[in-house]
């Protein structure tokens, strides 16, 4: 298969805008990555659909594609436990996330369904992030989560849960 | 059951309805499955992928099981069993139905019909694992994560379920589809082997690790494939050979063998798994050498006989392919070897008391280099073989019908042939080409059990030519020594070499001596020479004469004596008057102006100069005056009249008393310098007879030092013992005999250097 840089792949998302993106960005996903080695070239002019994602989310996570084209590709399957510990995320993904919260979990969705693992990664770090050194209340609230326990089930949950406090 | 040849998509199906779900993803594996020829769309493969995506990550699943009751502990709740579970059913059944259909097929049709199937399954099986990627990545990966076996990935799936489905069950037929063809072409057909080389590879893509899904093993293909193949092989050759050898000769039938043996090796090469080379060769090597080694091994002799060199090459390469194939081989070289020496050397060895040394080693090195050669060319150069070669060597080279004259008599005659090889004009052989007959004479002289033969017998030439500078060089001279210290050590040559020091060490004394002569400014009646030999190193022993030196030569001898003594205060000189000699030159000759020289001993020179007073002697007053032992006037006096130097009267057959010697006027001869000083034969025969005599002698003290040796390292020895280390000890010298370590042994017991202690030991005694 020849993929020489310049090839381009037309997407197109849900509300049917149509984008167009060189093939290399395009596999960061590995569903469009498996997808073309799979059709092969007699496919390749096809307009690609991704059914699950809105142009704007499909930008955005373009966007990083784009900016990550020249990463490495990741020690497949299983990486190494220490970057997967670790919940800092360099400075451009930072800033790439800075937005809100409907769009962050939009991008983790999309992230997840075409397949785009470090960029699912960055996504749930954030939200990791969000969470680190909150109480279950400020939690709630910034997730605009409905507390749905009763004060029952909440003891007990804080009982089993007792070892992981940070004390 | 036939599948629509088309198949249409249906909609795409609400998330949360597996039924709705599975039938729109059926729709689309099937097409996957059977039409994939057709191509597909981006759309298709998409909307697939989604649904599998959608319906793992619908909230309620509306499914068929409820295995979530435990989820609350597992975290988050991963749908995805129930598709899996239809997946497997749906494979079933489409692996039933190719079930059935292969029921139609048998033997090269089936093959084809295997493959063609095997390789439309999985590169279906690549796509759907692709499209259901999202179920590998989240529920499948936490079964296995949980240790759940049975569980693979899709791609794995497809596998595993092809295996218990369809290959367990048409695996035996598809197995005998391809022994027939390999028959075939074992019989000489052309087959598509590339076929066979595609069931190999699905049999091995089926050997999946039970325990790890990501590693394969050859299981499968060791018991489905490799099993049967290796069977029909041997079932095969075995029919073959046996028919073969039936109707062909031997060579023929290793020509074929070998022919097969590389066939084999080919066709693990063209189409066959590396995995099957090492039994597949040993199946081999089985049916077509083990099993007929006996017959092979029989005809060795033969090949040997006729020095069939090609076909004795081929008989070690086919048995050394199986184990412990070649030591008979070995057994029969090494006995043929031995034979064939003894009847060499009995070929030359019918006049034994006349032979000459260098025709019994060349007889010797002949055979030898005959088997080196093969040993080379027919066996591989195998040390082995060269062992073998080796113990031939040493046996007639020690022990043949020339030794039974006496076991002396190789490192004799081979001494005798290197002292021919590096005397001035006694071989012809060219100096450019010394060294390298040097060599062979070092072949032969590894073998030679008692070295210390050679070595007396050679340090008493080396003795003669250094004495009588008849060496052809120097150079091979030292040649040859320190082969002999590469050989045997340092002692070995130690002598040798002590013996070539003194020779250069009396070129320089009489340098000095003549420096010296001249400033005594007295008139110098002899042009002389002299040199001085330790006696410990020399072979040599005093004159068994008495004699008188004519008067020139005593003055000078005084004059050096004196000379020397002032250098080295303290040492006495013996002069070995046998064996010295001199030129002089006849001033009387009628017929010749120019004046012949003569070449003679001192013991001649003594009296020819007898004549320079009177023309005529008596026998008597040449005894009184020379004071020579009769033996040696005799000899000298002979050879002088046998020459007509001096004429005899009476003319009687041996000189003696009452004859008269008169200086011979007439004396005519070719040419103008003439050797007198002719060794008679009795002489050399006496000094191999005291040669011999001395060795036994030596070898007595050799011994004993040995044993003394021993005993001052370990202090107290057993008796057998002792005789075996002394026996290791010497065997590089030669071979001792257990009964003269026992007579050594007792020797020291009696001068009290051992003594007996209680249990069969012995003590050294300080």
């Amino acid at each position: 298969m020849a993929t020489s840089e310049t090839t381009i792949v037309r997407l197109q998302s849900n509300d049917n805008q149509v984008m167009d993106v060189d093939k290399a960005v395009a596999e960061r996903s590995l569903l469009i990555k498996n997808m073309l080695e799979d059709l092969g070239d007699a496919a390749a002019s096809e307009i690609i659909p991704i059914p699950n994602v809105t142009e704007p989310v499909l930008r955005k996570v373009i966007d990083w594609c784009e900016h990550h084209r020249g990463d490495p590709p990741a020690s497949n399957e299983e990486e190494s436990d220490t970057r997967k510990r670790t919940t800092e995320i360099e400075e451009w993904d930072q800033k790439f996330m800075q937005v809100d919260q409907e769009m962050l979990f939009e991008i983790i969705l999309a992230s997840n369904y075409l397949d785009i693992k470090p960029l699912l990664d960055v996504g749930c770090k954030t939200v990791a992030n969000m969470i680190k050194g909150k109480s279950p209340e400020e939690i709630r609230k910034t997730f605009n989560i409905t507390n749905d326990f009763t004060p029952e089930e909440e003891e007990q949950i804080r009982r089993e849960n007792e070892w992981a406090e940070d004390r | 059951m036939s599948r629509p040849a088309t198949v249409m998509m249906p909609p795409a199906p609400n998330r949360e309805d597996i039924g709705a779900t599975w039938e729109y993803l059926q729709a689309g594996i099937s097409k996957i499955m059977i039409n994939l020829q057709d191509g597909m769309d981006m759309g298709t493969y998409m909307g697939i992928y989604t649904a599998v995506h959608n319906f793992c990550t619908s909230q309620k699943a509306v499914g068929l099981s409820q295995t979530g009751s435990g989820a609350a502990h597992r975290g988050a709740h991963l749908l995805g069993e129930d598709l899996y579970k239809k997946l497997i059913d749906y494979l079933n059944g489409h692996l039933a139905d190719l079930l059935e259909q292969s029921k139609a097929h048998a033997e090269e049709a089936l093959l084809t019909f295997y493959i063609r199937e095997w390789d439309r399954y999985t590169t279906a099986a690549k796509y759907i694992h692709h499209l259901f990627r999202y179920l590998n990545r989240h529920w499948v990966k936490r079964e296995m994560d949980e240790g759940k076996k049975g569980t693979h990935d899709v791609y794995t799936l497809h596998l595993v379920q092809w295996r218990t489905q369809l290959f367990e069950k048409v695996s035996e037929k598809v197995m005998s589809a391809v022994l027939m063809l390999v028959e075939k072409q074992r019989n000489g057909e052309t087959i598509e082997h590339g076929q066979i080389k595609q069931v190999v590879d699905s049999f091995v893509s089926l050997g999946l690790d039970e325990h790890d899904s990501s590693k394969s093993t050859l299981d499968v293909y060791r018991y489905h494939f490799e099993r049967p193949f290796l069977e029909a092989t041997s079932e095969f050759y075995a029919a073959e050979s046996t028919q073969f050898v039936a109707e062909n000769s031997v060579v023929e039938y290793m020509k074929k063998a070998e022919s097969r043996l590389n066939e084999e090796e080919e066709r693990v090469r063209m189409y066959l798994h590396q995995d099957i080379a090492t039994p597949l060769k040993k199946a081999c090597n089985k049916a077509l050498i083990a099993d007929h080694s006996t017959l092979l091994r029989d005809e060795f002799q033969i090949l040997l006989d006729n020095n069939r060199e090609d076909d004795m090459k081929r008989m070690y390469n086919l048995l050394n392919r199986i184990p412990d194939g070649l030591d008979p081989l070995r057994q029969k070289f090494e006995t043929h070897v031995r034979n064939a020496g003894l009847a060499a050397v009995s070929k030359v060895a019918s006049d034994a008391e006349k032979l000459e040394p260098k025709v019994y080693v060349d007889a010797l090195l002949g055979v030898h280099t005959q088997y080196q050669g093969l040993v080379k060319r027919a066996f591989n150069d195998e040390p082995e073989f060269t062992r073998s070669l080796d113990n031939a060597c040493r046996e007639f080279v020690n022990r043949n019908e020339i030794c039974k004259a006496g076991s002396n008599r190789s490192p004799e005659l081979l001494a005798k042939y290197t002292d021919v090889l590096l005397r001035k004009s006694g071989s012809g052989v060219e100096e450019s080409d010394l060294d390298a007959v040097l060599t062979q004479i070092m072949t032969v002289f590894k073998y030679i059990e008692d070295k210390d033969v050679f070595q007396k017998f050679y340090s008493r030439m080396l003795a003669r030519r250094l004495v009588h500078s008849t060496s052809t060089s120097d150079d091979a001279e030292t040649s040859m020594i320190s082969k002999l210290k590469e050989a045997c050590g340092f002692e070995y040559t130690n002598k040798l070499q002590r013996m070539f020091q003194d020779i250069q060490i009396s070129k320089d004394l009489n340098q000095g001596f003549k420096d010296h002569s001249k400033q005594l400014s007295e008139k110098q009646p002899l042009d002389s020479t002299y040199s001085i030999l330790g006696t410990s190193f020399w072979p040599l022993a005093p004159p068994n004469t008495t004699f008188n030196p004519p008067a020139e030569v005593q003055d000078d001898l005084n004059r050096f004596t004196r000379f020397y003594k002032n250098k080295h205060d303290g040492r006495k000189l013996t002069w070995l008057w046998q064996l010295c000699k001199g030129e002089v030159k006849t001033g009387y000759c009628k017929s010749q102006k120019t004046p012949y020289t003569l070449q003679v001993s001192v013991y001649q020179m003594a009296i020819l100069l007898l004549f320079n007073d009177k023309d005529v002697h008596s026998y008597e007053d040449i005894a009184s005056i020379t004071q020579l032992a009769p033996e040696a006037l005799d000899g000298a006096l002979g050879i002088l009249v046998k020459a007509k130097v001096l004429l005899q009267k009476p003319d009687s057959a041996k000189p003696g008393a009452g004859q008269t010697y008169h200086l011979n006027y007439d004396f005519k001869n070719k040419k103008i310098r003439i050797n007198l000083n002719i060794g008679t034969k009795s002489e050399a025969k006496q000094e191999e007879v005291e040669t011999n005599k001395t060795i036994e002698e030596d070898r007595k003290l050799v011994l004993q030092s040995a044993i003394v040796r021993i005993m001052k390292a370990r202090k107290k020895m057993k008796y057998n013992v002792l005789v075996g280390e002394t026996i290791s000890q010497i065997k590089g010298r030669f071979v001792p005999k257990v009964g003269d370590i026992k007579k050594c042994i007792e020797i020291l017991l009696d001068k009290e250097y051992l003594e007996r202690l209680d249990d069969d030991e012995l003590g050294y005694l300080a």
